[in-house]
């Protein structure tokens, strides 16, 4: 293998997670944000995406790492840099249980 | 402390006796409102209203370039060398699709620009019709944000907030595609948009910035490490100040060059794959790292894991999402650089051995230029001559430069006392930047001599500009050095390839003062070192544009080169 191929190469770190992002209702709201997860480096595993009264949306992701450097939380902190994205935190097991 | 950082559309506000106008002229007249005088364009079918109003605005200076492209980085160096939001137009399809490199270019260095794209009429959206893509689509990866306009009545507010948006915070690109239609449409309604704020703090806290201190206070070796975020914030003289006051060593990412003096004492340089030894070694070996608007992007740390590797760390950046991306740091700062810089009052570090450990290593790395030139004579050492030209140029000259080589002598060679001196493609490392970025520096910045430093290949990329040059007189300094190679990817053969030069040679260009003389610009042919010296007497004293064409040996490469994958100490050198 030659130095540049093992650049390319990562293993998956196995690192799992669900987020909620709280989305603004503006033209390429969802694609931007699922746009930015894939791009970061995760797979969906379930994606749920609701409209709010007030327009925003809620979306549920569960995600899994493709590999390369990975972060819940630099992936929360570079959703929310984008302009449409209210928030966007992790959300433990049993919150999420609490709220189903 | 809140800042608002986004415009929420409100209810539609109807006054009676406002007149009908279009969306192209909403769209030219909120440009003005926002300040805009300069725009990089080209026209073609979706954007022929805009293009149809333009004449009516006296305010707006349009520079016709001969390629989006070149519009787009013509903007970008507009944008750099004044520290305002650049504008760029294009149509709809291939024009948009042209435009995209220098969207990236802008969104990889965090440069605030305004892309403006035609689009096909809102009804044929989706009929994959004539010169209809999806821009805004294929641009999303690229943009800070963007936007599709559906009504004219939402320009005024849109272009507000499309300003703000590129401008704030981390600056970057945002794209707002126009369908005809639209453009077309006349109305008498005005959306009002107001701020929306997402709160962001102004600074690091408090507790966090004492904790800063005595991490400085305590460091034997520490060690400042700043980038292109240090322009960006504003935060020059604020950098210098606390650099001044610590009195701890410095080295630069290529962005952040400019930010110290390159001859400051207590500067060592650029670090990084091409970074000089000096400034290298003391981040292998300090124990604290202040990094101050800088990213850990791999061509300045090699192997991450290798990268300061018995530092702690203190990260100071606007952008809340590079800290702990991808190095775990021991306290951040958030929020303005500028007012952190200032915050931070450590008092002078105690590392006096560290210090000198470093400032003799300087000295015994400096760079022998009579010595080198003496080897490659009779032909021209490139790095000599870069040298030598900034030297001479007035201290106020700005630098743009191509990709390659060349950009690598030029960060290590040339002389910059402030960041907007240097305007290069550093995180997208495109080709063809420099020339379109030198001419939209020069006429951001007409007081400021402007120099584009070329390649041979990366000239190539979009030399069509010299026709924009020509047009509008623009007197750009032109230095092209020649080594009849993509003299980058030839050395990584070399190296790291087994030098099998496949598809880098270029021994078939053309003559390049020919082709700059057929676009009517002065221009001549440099080939022996002892011609070099009245050469950039008349590059520097002749007023209109002027092209410095160098013949330089194809051979010759860039040292140190710390190889791919590596850690920084491992640098080669020739
Ligand atoms: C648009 C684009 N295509 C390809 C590359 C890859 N690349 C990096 S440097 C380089 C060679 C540049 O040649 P030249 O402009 O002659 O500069 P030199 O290295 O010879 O000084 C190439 C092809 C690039 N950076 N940008
Ligand atoms: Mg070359």
């Amino acid at each position: 293998m030659t130095q540049l191929q093992r650049d390319k190469t990562f293993e998956p770190s196995g690192v799992q997670g669900k987020l909620k992002i709280v989305l603004h209702d503006v033209s390429g709201t969802l694609i931007r944000a699922l746009g930015t997860i894939e791009r970061r480096g995760y797979d969906y595993r379930d994606v749920h995406c609701t409209q709010r009264v007030d327009g925003d949306f809620d979306l549920l992701v569960h995600i899994e790492d493709t590999g390369g450097p990975s972060n819940l939380d630099t992936l929360c902190k570079q959703l929310e840099r984008l302009y449409n994205v209210v928030s966007a935190e992790k959300v433990g097991r049993r919150r999420h249980a609490e709220r189903a | 402390m809140t800042t608002a950082t986004q415009f929420e559309k409100q209810a539609t506000e109807k006054i009676a006796d406002r007149p009908a106008k279009s969306g192209s002229q909403l769209l030219l007249e909120s440009l003005v409102e926002q300040g805009v005088e300069t725009i990089f364009g080209y026209p073609g079918g979706a954007i022929m209203p805009v293009y149809d109003v333009l004449p009516t605005i006296p305010q707006l200076r349009h520079i016709l370039c001969r390629h989006e492209q070149g519009c787009g980085m013509a903007a970008i160096g507009y944008a750099r060398a004044t520290g305002r939001t650049g504008t760029a137009f294009a149509t709809s399809g291939p024009g948009a699709t042209n435009l995209i490199t220098a969207i990236a270019d802008a969104y990889l260095d965090s440069v605030p620009v305004v892309f403006v794209t035609g689009q096909v009429p809102s009804n044929l959206m989706g009929t994959d019709a004539f010169q209809e893509v999806d821009i805004f689509g294929m641009t999303l990866p690229v943009v800070k944000h963007s936007y599709i306009v559906r009504d004219p009545a939402d320009i005024p507010g849109m272009v507000a907030e499309a300003y703000f948006i590129a401008a704030e915070g981390r600056p970057g690109p945002v794209l707002i595609d126009l369908p005809k239609d639209v453009a077309n449409a006349m109305t008498t309604e005005r959306h009002k948009w107001r701020p929306y704020p997402k709160v962001k703090p102004e600074m690091g806290q408090s507790d966090y910035i004492s904790k800063a201190e005595a991490l400085i206070r305590e460091a034997q070796k520490p060690l400042f490490y700043i980038g292109g975020g240090i322009a960006q914030g504003d935060g020059v003289k604020e950098l210098r100040d606390l650099v001044e006051r610590t009195d701890i060593p410095v080295v630069s990412t290529l962005k952040g060059l400019g930010a110290m003096p390159s001859d400051h004492p207590q500067f060592l340089g650029m670090l990084g794959m091409h970074g000089l030894k000096a400034a290298n070694y003391a981040v292998q070996e300090c124990d604290l790292l202040i990094v101050a608007g800088a990213r850990f992007d791999d061509r300045a740390t090699g192997k991450l894991d290798t990268f300061a590797p018995h530092a702690k760390v203190i990260h100071m950046d606007i952008d809340i999402a590079e800290i702990n991306k991808l190095r775990k740091v021991d306290v951040y700062l958030d929020g303005s650089l500028k007012k952190n810089l200032e915050a931070l009052n450590p008092g002078r570090s105690e590392c006096d051995d560290w210090r000198e450990l470093c400032y003799s290593r300087r000295a015994m790395h400096e760079w022998d230029y009579e010595g080198a030139q003496a080897k490659a004579s009779p032909g021209v050492y490139a790095p000599k001559l870069l040298h030598d030209l900034s030297r001479r140029a007035d201290d106020s000259a700005i630098i743009t430069c191509d990709v390659g080589q060349h950009q690598m002598w030029v960060a290590q060679h040339c002389y910059f006392d402030e960041p907007k001196d240097h305007i290069t493609s550093g995180g997208l490392g495109t080709m063809g930047f420099g020339l379109p970025a030198g001419l939209g520096a020069k006429l951001g910045a007409p007081e400021r001599t402007v120099i584009t430093v070329s390649g041979d290949g990366s000239i190539m990329m979009n030399i069509q500009e010299l026709a924009t040059l020509f047009r509008y007189d623009i007197p750009l300094k032109i230095v092209l050095l020649d080594n009849s190679a993509l003299g980058m990817v030839r050395q990584w053969q070399e190296v790291f390839f087994d030098k099998n030069y496949s598809e880098t040679n270029m021994d078939d260009n053309p003559d390049f003062a020919l082709v700059a003389k057929a676009f009517q610009i002065d221009a001549f042919t440099v080939t022996t070192a002892d011609e070099v010296d009245v050469g950039i007497d008349r590059l520097l004293e002749t007023d209109g544009p002027i092209l410095m064409h160098v013949k330089i040996d194809p051979n010759e490469n860039v040292w140190p080169l710390v190889p791919p994958g590596r850690s920084n100490a491992d640098m080669m050198e020739r």
